[in-house]
């Protein structure tokens, strides 16, 4: 369930981020500190982008770092940065990055799918893209 | 109808592009099956098409027998309509 995968403790919202890279890094703090991931991990993430190009903006705004299935990841989890001024990341403007730490192939299929389903609302899409962060809560925990 | 839905590592994005060719095709009444996987192993999967991002796609293009349409956002349900719709317009190759 993506409530278990993303837990409040998971979430932040910041005012505004310089890069992208910082974003990704500050995303991925509950993470580290709960030991589901590795530093490495979050080199992996930014690696990716640099070498496979911007694909993990998933839609206007929404950006989905990952890396390769438990190479650094302990434990599969998920985080949410919500930064209120877009960040540019390599000519896609984001205000929201998931990060998806993924132990292996299709665990995390459920929660993808659920996210993939709210979204898809488009007033849904909306308030995660343009609300504080007690929207987003709101949104990703409704049943 | 076999498609593949291709990134980096065939995790995450893949799986979302997965899930929106899905879609588009059963409102489109389309029959057809979906796989996700990672840009290496795409190389020697046989697919009717594969959709991926533009950066993966140049790569991909002189490596499958298929057809590779581009996607930007690989969550846009209506860019990816475009896709499916223009590769059953070039008659399904």
């Amino acid at each position: 369930m993506l409530k278990d995968l993303l837990p409040r403790a998971h979430m932040q919202q910041v005012d505004h981020i310089e890069t992208w890279e910082e974003a990704i890094k500050l995303a991925s703090e509950p993470l580290l500190k709960a030991d589901y991931i590795e530093e490495a991990y979050v080199d992996h993430m930014i690696a990716s982008v640099n070498q496979n190009g911007p694909y993990i903006v998933l839609m206007d705004y929404f950006a989905l770092p990952h890396a390769k299935a438990g190479e650094g990841v302990n434990q599969l989890g998920m985080a949410l940065l919500k930064v209120n001024q877009p960040v540019d990341l390599k000519g896609n403007p984001v205000k929201v990055f998931l990060v998806l730490a993924a132990i292996d192939a299709d665990s995390h299929m459920q929660s993808l799918q659920e996210i993939s389903e709210i979204l898809s609302d488009e007033a849904n899409y909306k308030s995660f893209i343009n609300g504080d962060l007690e929207e987003i809560v709101l949104l990703l925990t409704a049943e | 109808m076999k498609f593949l839905a291709v990134c980096g590592f065939g995790v995450g994005s893949s799986m979302v592009l997965k899930m929106s060719i899905e879609k588009v095709c059963q409102e489109r009444g389309i029959d057809c099956e979906v796989e996700n996987t990672d840009v290496s192993s795409a190389k020697g999967t046989d697919a009717d098409a594969v959709f991926t991002s533009e950066e993966l796609g140049q790569e991909l293009e002189n490596n499958v027998k298929c057809p590779v349409y581009p996607i930007k956002r690989y969550m846009d349900k209506a860019e990816v309509g475009q896709a499916i719709d223009k590769f059953f317009e070039n008659g399904g190759n």
